[in-house]
C-alpha cells in the first residue's frame, strides 16, 4: 500500500468516525483496510450500519473515551503500520489490547512499589520513579499530545495527516514536547512498548488477531515443542497456533 | 500405622477386646490382604473416614451406597466370623439379604479359609472404628426388592471351596489366587452378560475370563489377555510388574479407574505376589487367532519431520500432543507414555482415548515412585471433530490398528466439565499470583 | 500477640533451591522440618500447564513468577552520596516467589566452580603479587576447597539430572572431542545425563570460536538430555527445547526445580511440612543473642504466627537472607567507613556483555527454539584460564551462546540504527527475528569497599519494616575487564561472518542501570570465611555470632563467579547439610572456634 492510499481522506473519514461508531472499528481482525476502503461503496455515510463481515468482532472500548480511543487507533497505526510487510496494530487488534489491559493491576501500577517519597526527576539508570501508572498516563499523556496538536493547527493528533502524525511521535519519542502532567518521554515509550504487546501478544489478551504478528516474523506460538528442530538450519514450517488453539 | 494404635489403644479403652490378646502377624496380614482387595476403595466414601462406607455406586437400576465396615456397630461391629464369611465369601449380610453383587463376592469366594480369618482380625482390631450408619439405596420399589438378587447369587456366583490350584507352577498359582479371587480383577475387565454377572470368573472358565470390558464411567477395562493389539501381549512380565507397582513402566503410565487400585491397592503388594500376578496374567493367551507383534511404520514420524502435516488429525496431533508423545509416538521412557503400539488406544471401543484426550489425567505418586505427571485435558481446547480426527491419528499411525471415530462419539462423552470454552477465563494477567 | 505455634525442630525460611535440599537433608536426620515459603504454592500442574504456560505477557512482561514488589523491593544508590531510591519495577535483576523460589523460574545453567574462585585473593596474590588487587577490592577466600566440595557437586548434579560432557573423570581424559571442558576441573562421575543437542547458533559460535583458537565445550544444563531419576525417585521429562524457559513453569518436568526434582520426595513425609503464604518477618533471639529461638511470620491471612524452632536455616534469595540477619540483629552491621562489621559485606553482582550477529535469510537460527542451560561455551578467558598480568583486571568471564528462547515482544532485536517503530523496524524485525546469534560473556564480578546492603533509612514494606538499601557502582576494574572481554567475543562475532553485529558492553564511567535487565546473580551481604571480623558465616554457613542459624545461598559468596551461581549454591548447600548433621546435631554450638 502506498502513502497515498493510506491518507485517503475516505478512510481519514472513516478513522475519525470510528470514535463515534465504534462499531466499524478497525480493531478487528485481519479485514481491516479493506473493508474500510469497500466501504464507502457498499455504505453511504449515514446509511443503515455496515453488515459486520463475518468474524470481525466490533470491540467497545471500556477504559478510553472516544477521544483518547481515536488517539489509540490513530497512534498505534503509525507505530506498526498496515503495510508491504503485511497487517499492522489495527488488523492486530492493538487498541482492542491496549484497552482490555487498563482493567487489569498492571495499569494501577499494583505490579509495582509506589510507596513515596517519589524522585520523578531522577536519572534514567535509577528505573520508574515517576507517581503516574499506565492508566494516569495514557489518560493525561492523550489530553496533552491533542492539546500540542491542536495548537499546532487546531487539530487532534488523530485528525492529522500520516506524515504529521509521525512527525509528532518522532517529537514525543524525543521528549521534545514539555508537558506539565507526564513526561512525553514516558508516554510515548508506555504507548510503544504497549503496542508492540499487542501486535506480539497471545491472541487470548485481545492482540495479535489472525496472529499477524506472529506470522510477519515467523513465531510459532503456543506449540513449544521443537525437539526435531533444534539442529536443522531450516526454516520451521508449521504456522503459528494460538493458546486457544487456532492456527494462523 | 498411626492409625493402628489409635485403634488399638480405642479398643483397649472401650474395653471391648484385648488387642494384646490378638495374633498382630494375622492383623497385619489381614491388612496386607485388605490391600490386596482394595477394600478401602469402594467401602470408604469421598472425604470420609476409611472403611466407613457412603460411596455411592451408579448402576442401572439406581444408585447403591457402600456400608460401613469398621469394628463399630453401625459397621461390623457385632459380626461373628460366620457372619463375616458369609457376606464376604457368600453374599448374604448378617439380616440374610443377599448383597448387591457390586460386592464381589463371586470373586472373593476363591479366598481361603486362613486368608479369610486373617481379614477378620484386621476388621475387627485393625480399624479405627466409626460410627456411621449404613445409607439406604436410592433404588425405587420394585426394583429396590432384594429377593431377585438371591436367584442371581444361587444362578451366578461359584460355590465357596478352598481355592484349589489348577497349574503347575506355584507362581502362577498364586497370580491366579490373587487375581481371580481377592484382586477382583475380572469385576472391571471381565465383560458382564446382560443379567450383569461377569462372563467368566477364571482363566480356566473361558476365553473371556478378562478379555476387556465395556465403558465403565467413561473408561475402558481393557483386556489383559495375550493379545498384541489390545490385550498384554506387548508387555513382558517385568513392565506389568513395574506398572502394578509404580503406576508406570517404560511405555506406559496408568490413568482412568485403574489410578485408584495402583494407589489403594498394587502399591503395597510385595515383589513376590507382583511377579505372580504378572506371571498368571502372561499365561492368558491371545483371543485373537490371528493375533501378530506390533509393527512399527514410520511413515507417519517422517512426514511429521519433514514438516508435512497434511493427514488428517495430523495437524491437531502436532498442536497438542506431539510435545509429550512424539512426532515419532514413541513418548519418553517412563515419564510419557508411548502411544505407538500401545495396547490401550486400539480397543474395538474408543472411549478410553477419547475421555484422556478431553478429561487429561494425572500419573499417581507410589510410594517408589513419588513424582506425579499431569496430562492437561484439551476439552476446552478441541472441537468434537478435532478430538476425533486426532483420536482416528493416533489409533492409525505408527503400525497402529485402531478403527477411526468419528465427531458424534466425542460429543456422546462430553459431560458438563469437558466442554468447550473461548478460553477468555485464561487470559487474565494478574500480575503475581 | 502473636500465635504461638508447636516447637519444631528445624525452621526453614524460604523454600527454594536451598531451602528444598535443607528440607530433604535434615528430614533424613530425623529432624522434624517446617518451611515456611512467602509466596503460593506452585507446581508444574496447574501453573506449568500446557499450553497456558506458553503465555509471554503474563510470564516474561508481566513478570508473574517474580518477586512481588508492591509488597517489598529494594532500594539503590550508586554511592554512600546519593540518596537511594526504590527499585519501583523489576528491572536489572528477577528474584523468585513462591513454592520453588527462583528455582522454579530459573534457566538451568549448572556450572561448579572454577577452584581458583574458591580462594581468589590467595591465588592473585600468589601469582599477580598483593599489589595487583586494587586496594579497595575485597574479594576473599571462600574458606572451603574444590576438592572438599566435588562430592557434593557430584550429588547436587544427581539431584538435577545434570547434562553435560566431563572432560576428565578420576583423571582420566574422557571428553576431548566430545565437547567436553579442557578447563574444567576433575570429576569422579560423569555426568548423570549426556549433553544437549546444540542448536544452530550454537553450532555457528562453536565453529567460530574453534577457528579463531579457542576450546568449545557443551554448557552443563541442568535441562534434561533426556528421561531421567533421581537418587530420590523423582522423574524428569526431556527438554523439547520449548523456549520457555527463564520466568517460565516448565511444563515438560525437565527443567530442575525443587518442585520436580525434590518436593515429590518430600510431600509423603511425616516429619515434613511446607506452610506457602507464610511471611518471615524476623528471626527471634534468646536473650544471650547468641541463639536464635525461632521466627515470626505473618500468615496467608495476615496473623502475626510465632515458630518457635531449634534451628533456623535462613533458605531465602541472596537479598531476602541478609535483610532478615539485618532485621534480627545477627552479626554486626557492615559499615563501609571503617569497614568493620559483616552483614551487608562484600555485596557483588556479574559483569555482563551481549553481542548480537545478524544474518542473511539463509541462515536459520530459529530463536524461538531454546533451552535455558543449553549452549557452547568457552572458557579461555574464564578464571585465571589466561594470564592477568599484561591487561591489569582481576576476573574472569566465560562466553557462550546460551540460546533460551527468543519471544516476540521482549526477545527481537535488529542491527544497530534500525529504528523502533514504523515500517523499517516492522521490515527489520521480519528480517532479522530467525536469522541472528546471541552471545554472552558472563563475567565474575568482584565485591569492592563501597559496594553493599544495609537497611533503608527511609523507605519501608507493606510490613512497616525497612527496605534493604543497595549500594552498588561499577568499578575501574569491572569497566576493563568488561571491554577486554567484548573485544574478545567480538572475535568470536566477526568469525561467523554476519551481515551486522550489535554490541552491548559497558562504557567508562558507566553507572549500574537497574531498570535493564543483566542477571539475578546478586552475591555475598552474608558470606562465609574463616575469620569472623571479615565474614558473617564460618565455613559451613553458620552464623559466627549465632549458632543455631544457617545461611546458605549465593549471599554466602565473597564475590560472583564466572560461572552461574546455583551449581555452587547447591554443592554448598549439601556441605552445610553434611555438617549439621554429621557435627552439629550430636553437639549444638560453634562448628568452628572463631
Amino acid at each position: 500500500m502506498s502513502d497515498q492510499d493510506r491518507d485517503n481522506p475516505r478512510r481519514e473519514f472513516l478513522r475519525k468516525s470510528l470514535t463515534l461508531i465504534p462499531v466499524v472499528t478497525l480493531a478487528s481482525t485481519g479485514l481491516g483496510s479493506s473493508v474500510l476502503q469497500a466501504a464507502p461503496e457498499t455504505a453511504p455515510a449515514a446509511a443503515a450500519p455496515l453488515p459486520a463481515p463475518a468474524g470481525v468482532n466490533a470491540y467497545q472500548p471500556s477504559f478510553f473515551t472516544a477521544e483518547e480511543w481515536a488517539f489509540i487507533n490513530a497512534a498505534v497505526a503509525q507505530l506498526i503500520p498496515n503495510d508491504a510487510q503485511g497487517p499492522g496494530a489495527l488488523e492486530a487488534g492493538v487498541p482492542e489490547y491496549i484497552d482490555r489491559q487498563m482493567n487489569t493491576p498492571y495499569a494501577a501500577g499494583a505490579l509495582w512499589y509506589m510507596q513515596g517519597p517519589f524522585n520523578a526527576d531522577a536519572a534514567p539508570e535509577m528505573g520508574w520513579q515517576s507517581k503516574l501508572v499506565p492508566k494516569d498516563i495514557y489518560r493525561l499523556g492523550i489530553a496533552a499530545t491533542d492539546q500540542w496538536a491542536k495548537a499546532l493547527n487546531g487539530k487532534t493528533f488523530a485528525e492529522q495527516d500520516s506524515a504529521t502524525r509521525d512527525d509528532l511521535l518522532k517529537q514525543l519519542e524525543a521528549g521534545k514536547p514539555q508537558f506539565d502532567a507526564v513526561p512525553a518521554k514516558i508516554f510515548f515509550n508506555l504507548l510503544l512498548q504497549n503496542t508492540k504487546e499487542g501486535f506480539f501478544c497471545d491472541p487470548i489478551h485481545g492482540g495479535n488477531k489472525g496472529m499477524v504478528g506472529w506470522t510477519m516474523i515467523g513465531f510459532p506460538g503456543a506449540r513449544a515443542d521443537f525437539m526435531d528442530w533444534v539442529e536443522r538450519n531450516e526454516q520451521y514450517p508449521f504456522p503459528a497456533v494460538s493458546i486457544r488453539g487456532e492456527r494462523a | 500405622m498411626k492409625n493402628f494404635v489409635i485403634a488399638t489403644l480405642a479398643l483397649l479403652g472401650s474395653g471391648a477386646l484385648h488387642a494384646a490378646e490378638v495374633d498382630q502377624t494375622l492383623i497385619k496380614q489381614g491388612e496386607y490382604l485388605a490391600r490386596a482387595g482394595d477394600c478401602v476403595a469402594c467401602h470408604t466414601g469421598k472425604g470420609g473416614k476409611p472403611f466407613a462406607g457412603g460411596l455411592p455406586m451408579e448402576t442401572p437400576i439406581g444408585t447403591i451406597y457402600s456400608t460401613n465396615i469398621t469394628p463399630d456397630k453401625t459397621g461390623l461391629g457385632d459380626y461373628s466370623f460366620d457372619d463375616f464369611d458369609q457376606a464376604v465369601r457368600h453374599g448374604v449380610a448378617k439380616n440374610g439379604d443377599t448383597l448387591y453383587p457390586a460386592m464381589p463376592y463371586p470373586s472373593y469366594a476363591r479366598v481361603s479359609e486362613a486368608d479369610m480369618k486373617a481379614l477378620y482380625a484386621y476388621f475387627m482390631h485393625g480399624v479405627e472404628p466409626v460410627a456411621q450408619d449404613n445409607k439406604a439405596s436410592d433404588i425405587p420399589w420394585p426394583l429396590s426388592m432384594r429377593w431377585p438378587l438371591m436367584g442371581w447369587r444361587w444362578l451366578f456366583a461359584p460355590k465357596v471351596e478352598d481355592y484349589k490350584a489348577t497349574s503347575d507352577d506355584p507362581v502362577i498359582e498364586r497370580g491366579a489366587y490373587l487375581v481371580e479371587g481377592l484382586g477382583h480383577c475380572g469385576a472391571c475387565h471381565t465383560p458382564r452378560a446382560l443379567t450383569m454377572q461377569e462372563k467368566s470368573l477364571s482363566a480356566a472358565d473361558g476365553s473371556e475370563f478378562l478379555a476387556g470390558s465395556a465403558p465403565l464411567e467413561g473408561w475402558i477395562a481393557k483386556s489383559l489377555r495375550g493379545d498384541h493389539k489390545d490385550g498384554l501381549g506387548s508387555w513382558s512380565e517385568e513392565q506389568l510388574v513395574q506398572f502394578l507397582k509404580t503406576g508406570r513402566s517404560d511405555r506406559s503410565a496408568v490413568f482412568g479407574g485403574m489410578s485408584d487400585v495402583v494407589t489403594h491397592s498394587m502399591q503395597y503388594m510385595s515383589d513376590g505376589d507382583l511377579t505372580a500376578i504378572a506371571r498368571y496374567l502372561k499365561s492368558l493367551p491371545a483371543n485373537d487367532p490371528n493375533d501378530q507383534p506390533h509393527q512399527y511404520d514410520e511413515k507417519v514420524a517422517k512426514a511429521l519431520w519433514n514438516g508435512d502435516d497434511s493427514h488428517r488429525g495430523a495437524s491437531v496431533y502436532i498442536d497438542n500432543c506431539a510435545a509429550c508423545h512424539r512426532t515419532d509416538g514413541h513418548g519418553y521412557t517412563r515419564v510419557f507414555p508411548a502411544l505407538a503400539g500401545n495396547p490401550v488406544l486400539q480397543t474395538d471401543d474408543a472411549t478410553s482415548l477419547i475421555h484422556i484426550v478431553l478429561k487429561g489425567g494425572t500419573l499417581p505418586a507410589t510410594h517408589t515412585a513419588p513424582s506425579t505427571f499431569t496430562m492437561p485435558g484439551f476439552a476446552w481446547r478441541l472441537s468434537d471433530q478435532e478430538v476425533a480426527d486426532v483420536v482416528s491419528f493416533i489409533r492409525g499411525s505408527w503400525g497402529n490398528k485402531g478403527a477411526p471415530v468419528s465427531a458424534k462419539d466425542v460429543a456422546g462423552l462430553r459431560t458438563d466439565d469437558m466442554k468447550t470454552t473461548s478460553g477468555d477465563d485464561l487470559g487474565q494477567v494478574t500480575g503475581h499470583n | 500477640m502473636a500465635t504461638v505455634m508447636k516447637k519444631v525442630d528445624a525452621v526453614i525460611v524460604g523454600f527454594g533451591w536451598t531451602g528444598a535440599i535443607m528440607a530433604k537433608e535434615l528430614t533424613e536426620a530425623g529432624l522434624n522440618v517446617l518451611a515456611l515459603e512467602r509466596g503460593p504454592m506452585q507446581d508444574t500442574y496447574p501453573d506449568g500447564n500446557y499450553p497456558q504456560v506458553i503465555d509471554e505477557l503474563t510470564y516474561s512482561v508481566r513478570k508473574k513468577l517474580f518477586q512481588d514488589i508492591s509488597k517489598e523491593t529494594v532500594t539503590i544508590r550508586h554511592s554512600v552520596n546519593d540518596v537511594a531510591l526504590p527499585n519501583r519495577q523489576l528491572g536489572a535483576f528477577l528474584p523468585g516467589n513462591g513454592v520453588g523460589g527462583a528455582g522454579l523460574h530459573w534457566s538451568g545453567v549448572h556450572f561448579r566452580v572454577d577452584p581458583i574462585e574458591l580462594r581468589m585473593r590467595s591465588h592473585y596474590e600468589e601469582r599477580y603479587g598483593k599489589s595487583f588487587i586494587p586496594k579497595d577490592m575485597t574479594i576473599q577466600d571462600f574458606g572451603v576447597s574444590y576438592e572438599e566440595l566435588e562430592p557434593f557437586f557430584d550429588f547436587a548434579e544427581k539431584v538435577f539430572g545434570t547434562s553435560g560432557q566431563a572432560w576428565t573423570v578420576k583423571g582420566q581424559l574422557v571428553g576431548q572431542g566430545k565437547g567436553g571442558n579442557p578447563y574444567a576441573p576433575d570429576r569422579s562421575n560423569p555426568f548423570p545425563l549426556e549433553a544437549q543437542k546444540n542448536t544452530v547458533s550454537a553450532q555457528l559460535f562453536g565453529k567460530a570460536a574453534g577457528e579463531v583458537g579457542y576450546k568449545p565445550y557443551n554448557l552443563p544444563s541442568a535441562n534434561t538430555s533426556g528421561p531421567y531419576t533421581n537418587p530420590y525417585g523423582a522423574q524428569m521429562g526431556p527438554c523439547n527445547f520449548c523456549g520457555f524457559c527463564s520466568g517460565y513453569v516448565c511444563y515438560m518436568y525437565s527443567k530442575a526445580s525443587p518442585n520436580v526434582n525434590i518436593l515429590p520426595a518430600l510431600k509423603p513425609l511425616p516429619n515434613f511440612e511446607l506452610r506457602p503464604n507464610s511471611h518471615v518477618l524476623r528471626v527471634n533471639l534468646d536473650s544471650t543473642k547468641t541463639k536464635a529461638t525461632g521466627v515470626t511470620y505473618i500468615d496467608g491471612q495476615g496473623r502475626e504466627i510465632e515458630q518457635p524452632a531449634d534451628l533456623v536455616i535462613l533458605g531465602a534469595f541472596q537479598l531476602h537472607n541478609v535483610r532478615l540477619m539485618l532485621l534480627s540483629g545477627i552479626g554486626k552491621p557492615y559499615d563501609p567507613i571503617s569497614g568493620e562489621g559483616v552483614v551487608g559485606r562484600n555485596f557483588a553482582y556479574q559483569n555482563m556483555a551481549t553481542i548480537k550477529a545478524f544474518f542473511d535469510k539463509d541462515t536459520h537460527t530459529n530463536n524461538f527454539i531454546g533451552a535455558g542451560g543449553n549452549g557452547v561455551a568457552i572458557d579461555d578467558f574464564n578464571a585465571d584460564n589466561f594470564d592477568h598480568g599484561p591487561h591489569g583486571f582481576v576476573g574472569g568471564s566465560p562466553m557462550w551462546v546460551n540460546q533460551a528462547g527468543s519471544r516476540p515482544i521482549a526477545g527481537t532485536s535488529n542491527p544497530p540504527g534500525t529504528p523502533t517503530w514504523g515500517s523499517a523496524w516492522k521490515r527489520a524485525t521480519a528480517d532479522y527475528y530467525t536469522h541472528q546469534v546471541s552471545m554472552d560473556a558472563h563475567g565474575a564480578h568482584q565485591s569492592y569497599r563501597g559496594n553493599y546492603l544495609d537497611l533503608d533509612p527511609v523507605y519501608r514494606d507493606a510490613y512497616g519494616l525497612p527496605l534493604l538499601r543497595m549500594t552498588f557502582d561499577w568499578q575501574e576494574n569491572d569497566i576493563k575487564m568488561n571491554r577486554f572481554m567484548v573485544e574478545k567475543m567480538g572475535k568470536i562475532a566477526e568469525a561467523m561472518g554476519p551481515k551486522a553485529i550489535a554490541v552491548v558492553g559497558k562504557k567508562v564511567g558507566e553507572h549500574f542501570n537497574t531498570a535493564a535487565y543483566q542477571t539475578t546473580h546478586l552475591n555475598g551481604g552474608a558470606i562465609m570465611g574463616t575469620d569472623p571480623k571479615t565474614s558473617a558465616l564460618n565455613r559451613y554457613l553458620q552464623s559466627w555470632d549465632v549458632h543455631n542459624v544457617f545461611v546458605p545461598g549465593a549471599s554466602a559468596f565473597p564475590q560472583g563467579l564466572g560461572y552461574n551461581p546455583t551449581g555452587l549454591v547447591a554443592a554448598l548447600t549439601y556441605w552445610s547439610a553434611k555438617a549439621i548433621r554429621e557435627q552439629y546435631l550430636k553437639n549444638p554450638g560453634p562448628l568452628v572456634q572463631a
